[in-house]
């Protein structure tokens, strides 16, 4: 396969909180990845870890007592230096689509999902003219294969999946080139989880890049091109999903633990809590739980080959491989 | 995707890393003119309690000197807002009475505001058949112009201070109520409601330490924005004849003494009294927009992660 | 036994969201009751813990019918069964501490003076560090604060627990930690649990059997129970 550049190309992001007393919170630190069209990233980590702070970063969402470093490149532009005009003008909706948490919220209550995308498609394409938008409306409603019937709907009309598919369809209005999905499979069934995911499975297809951030590893699973995992704001693991999943298995303690925790495996928690951001130990944050620490973790562990730990289940050989 | 790809995004740039990390803040726009208006309303506030607390026992003036021979004099260095129709400077009468209409104000919105508290919380608490008869109450009464109210309440007694207290406090805890009940009715469904239920916390337990303090920022804030109603009604009040006794300086009895040299082309009895209603009034309203953003739970949840 | 006998129950009577629901859970025993969201599992859940009064059908905890719900209910009734919600940040009374919070039911019941040795004993076992304890709920992570909540309803000791997905908001890790808490208080005391969920995998795994809403609620199997 030849490598294609990346959609969305994040360089040393980091983010910071300043809060009263002079106190940091150090919610991303250095993160470095790609997300290339027709690739699915899943960020995943447990609560707290800072992967939706990365996502607002990248939205341009953050408070104002945040403090940004490094660069989100989409194409020619910097996300991080871009002005809340530019990225509310022409990247939100236009160059990312967002695909919300809980869609039932994200859809105004007292509107159908009819006049939602036609005032979506209005705002964000050059349609115009009244059969034009409903044409269009149709169209962007049937790519998320929304049924045509449910449009004239109100959203507390909707079932969780259709609204899901509604959010989902408004989201892909814009032609993003980029889709940033933030836990869209909190509370959801496990069949309506498989069903959400496969359709934005059907749009990384179509060429879309795809962003999720999720803790549910089973929808990581089922989706996902590569995995990143994060813990306590760094990414500590970047790999393909199908070794990360399958065999041989993540390469960082705390991936592993993380999986191992799953109630189709071994069901075990990994012991003690993380560590505060806002008070993160000099070493490798994660010493504190790993039962293979060292005294090389009170150094912080590099980022080399796919993952940021000083002593990595070890990397298949080629040996491995072919057995 | 590919083998490459994952390298490449694994490895931070060597040159990156080793520069000095530069911050960038963000939004940083809209905190600055937040913290001007803080700002500018904090210190009129504070200018005119300073004012109405310092000025009569510092300056030792008597605001009710008469001096015939001065009377209606436009502003000068002597009476910077001018003399009133028997010649008493306004300046020193305006501070006094922006003293008594405060006054009245405060305590009027104090009242108004516990009255309120206590029949809203106590319908929304109960719930049922109570919360109905109360409710119907409050839109029974809602449905009397409160002016209207007022003036039949003030009418019962002799003018005074304490007649118009009790008109505003009486015809002003309907809105406090309506609020504080609709908010304990959102509180009282919370699944954290549920909880305390669950671990035994008596009704009387759930609605003192669980209900009530959810609730007191919104009636805080509902008081404070009182506060200026409740001036305005007593200087309608006293414009109307029906509030303060005539000698009294309140706002509104200075505005009411004024209508006269007004038409005569004598502005200065009635601007200065007017301003000093209305600055008060956008200073305070200025405090509660500050104090309703700090309250809003989307701005607690800022910093969470 | 924490029997629901042809349970129907919902916020309007012309609509019940609950029709006819019959459950049963033996003591030390752990069901689970898995169901698609929005069927109404979660209002059968709120009917078992005496916080909901259900429009007919009975409910009969250790062998007492239950005529009385949630205030009305008595004190040493509704203490026996302990709940944990879905969304901890909306079970969390926002202005406690996390220490008050745990402590909240034992001081509600007077029993005050246990509070600091009992709350300092449920932090060490549900993992809460003592400065996690003296946060407010806005300042610690949704894992953090479900555990608080698992504290709170563990606190009095009930003899039922019911988990009404638990662990819906939650990672893995997290999960298995409070699943492995509840089932270690359930060994040492014998409590009987309902957890409620839409997870297949997890509920299998973590109870004795799983019984699906739609049998619970059809009038087929309701001899089974």
């Amino acid at each position: 396969m030849t490598e294609r550049s990346p959609v969305l190309s994040v360089r040393g992001l980091s983010v910071r909180f300043l809060l009263p007393g002079g106190r940091r919170i150090a919610a991303v630190t250095d993160a470095h990845f790609d997300v290339a069209p027709g690739e699915c990233l899943a960020l995943i980590g447990e609560s707290g870890c800072g992967k939706s702070v990365l996502a607002s970063a990248l939205l341009g969402l953050l408070p104002a007592n945040a403090r940004t470093a490094g660069h989100a490149r989409l194409g020619d532009l910097d996300l991080l230096t871009s002005d809340e005009r530019t990225l509310a003008r022409t990247v939100r909706g236009r160059r990312i689509g967002l695909i919300p948490q809980s869609p039932a919220a994200h859809l105004t209550p007292v509107r159908t999902i009819r006049s939602q995308l036609q005032e979506t498609v209005a705002q964000l394409t050059g349609v115009r003219g009244r059969a034009a938008l409903r044409t269009a409306a149709e169209q962007a409603a049937a790519r998320a294969e929304f049924p045509p019937d449910h449009l004239d709907r109100h959203p507390h009309e909707l079932s969780g999946g259709l609204a899901q598919r509604a959010a989902t369809a408004l989201a892909l209005v814009g032609e993003a080139p980029l889709l940033l999905a933030d836990e869209p499979t909190t509370g959801l069934d496990r069949d309506l989880v498989d069903r959400t995911v496969d359709e934005l499975r059907r749009h990384v297809d179509a060429d879309r890049a795809l962003l999720m951030i999720t803790h549910d590893l089973a929808a990581a699973e089922r989706i996902a091109d590569r995995v990143a995992v994060m813990y306590a704001g760094r990414i500590v693991e970047l790999t393909a999903a199908d070794t990360f999943f399958g065999a041989p298995g993540p390469r960082h303690p705390y991936s592993r633990g993380l999986l191992e925790a799953l109630p189709d495996r071994s069901f075990t928690p990994i012991p003690g809590l993380p560590p505060e951001l806002g008070d993160l130990p000099d070493g490798c944050a994660f010493a504190a739980r790993c039962d293979r620490a060292t005294d090389a973790c009170t150094a912080l562990p590099p980022f080399t080959d796919s993952v940021a730990c000083h002593h990595p289940v070890p990397a298949p050989t080629p040996e491995d491989i072919r057995a | 995707m590919t083998d490459i790809s994952v390298e490449k995004a694994g490895k931070p740039d060597a040159a990156e890393s080793a520069a000095p990390t530069a911050w960038r803040a963000h939004g940083t726009a809209r905190r600055s003119t937040h913290t001007l208006r803080l700002r500018v309303s904090a210190a009129l506030t504070a200018v005119t309690v300073l004012a109405v607390l310092l000025v009569p026992p510092l300056v030792q003036l008597d605001q009710q000197a008469v001096d015939l021979a001065a009377k209606l004099q436009p502003p000068s260095w002597s009476h910077p807002f001018g003399t009133d129709d028997v010649g008493r400077d306004l300046l020193l009468r305006c501070v006094y009475g922006l003293k008594v209409s405060l006054l009245v104000g405060v305590v009027a919105a104090l009242t108004a505001t516990v009255i309120g508290t206590v029949v809203g919380a106590t319908a929304g608490a109960l719930g049922g058949w109570a919360d109905r008869l109360v409710m119907r109450l409050v839109d029974t009464l809602s449905s009397v112009p409160h002016l209207l109210l007022g003036i039949f309440i003030v009418a019962m007694f002799r003018p005074g201070v304490w007649p118009v207290v009790i008109s505003v406090a009486l015809t002003h805890w309907l809105s406090t109520a309506r609020i504080v009940r609709a908010e304990v009715l959102s509180l009282r469904s919370r699944p954290y409601i549920d909880a305390a239920v669950s671990g035994g916390a008596s009704r009387w337990r759930v609605t003192v330490r669980h209900l009530l303090p959810g609730v007191l920022p919104q009636a805080g804030l509902a008081a404070v924005l009182m506060v200026p109603h409740a001036m305005w009604h007593e200087s309608a009040l006293s414009f109307l004849g029906l509030g303060l006794p005539t000698h009294t300086a309140s706002l509104g009895t200075l505005i009411q003494g004024a209508r006269g040299s007004l038409l005569a082309g004598q502005w200065w009895p009635t601007l200065f009294p007017g301003l000093f209603l209305i600055i008060p009034t956008l200073a305070v309203a200025g405090l509660a927009g500050v104090w309703r953003e700090r309250i809003n739970p989307r701005r607690r949840s800022e910093l969470m992660l | 036994m924490l029997e629901l006998h042809a349970v129907t129950a919902g916020y309007d009577r012309r609509a019940p969201v609950v029709r006819d629901a019959s459950l049963t859970v033996a003591p030390g025993e752990a069901v689970g009751l898995l169901g698609p969201s929005g069927c109404g599992k979660s209002t059968l859940a709120r009917v078992a813990a005496l916080l909901h009064r259900p429009d007919s059908g009975t409910v009969v905890l250790d062998g007492t019918p239950v005529h009385r719900y949630r205030h009305r209910a008595p004190r040493d009734r509704r203490t026996a069964v302990g709940v944990v919600f879905q969304q901890p940040r909306l079970s969390a009374d926002p202005r406690l501490r996390l220490t008050d919070l745990i402590a909240e039911p034992l001081r509600a019941t007077g029993r005050r003076a246990a509070a600091p040795a009992r709350v300092a004993e449920l932090a060490q076992t549900v993992g809460l560090t003592a400065d996690l304890l003296t946060r407010r709920p806005h300042e610690v992570s949704d894992g953090q604060l479900q555990r608080a909540c698992l504290a709170r309803a563990l606190v009095l000791r009930p003899r039922w627990l019911i988990c009404d997905e638990m662990t819906a908001m939650l990672d893995a890790s997290t999960t298995a930690a409070l699943v492995r808490v509840v089932e270690d208080y359930r060994t040492s005391t014998g409590a009987g649990l309902l957890a409620v969920g839409h997870d297949r995998t997890l509920l299998n795994r973590w109870c004795d059997r799983t019984v699906h809403w739609d049998t619970v609620t059809s009038t087929a199997t309701k001899v089974l129970t």
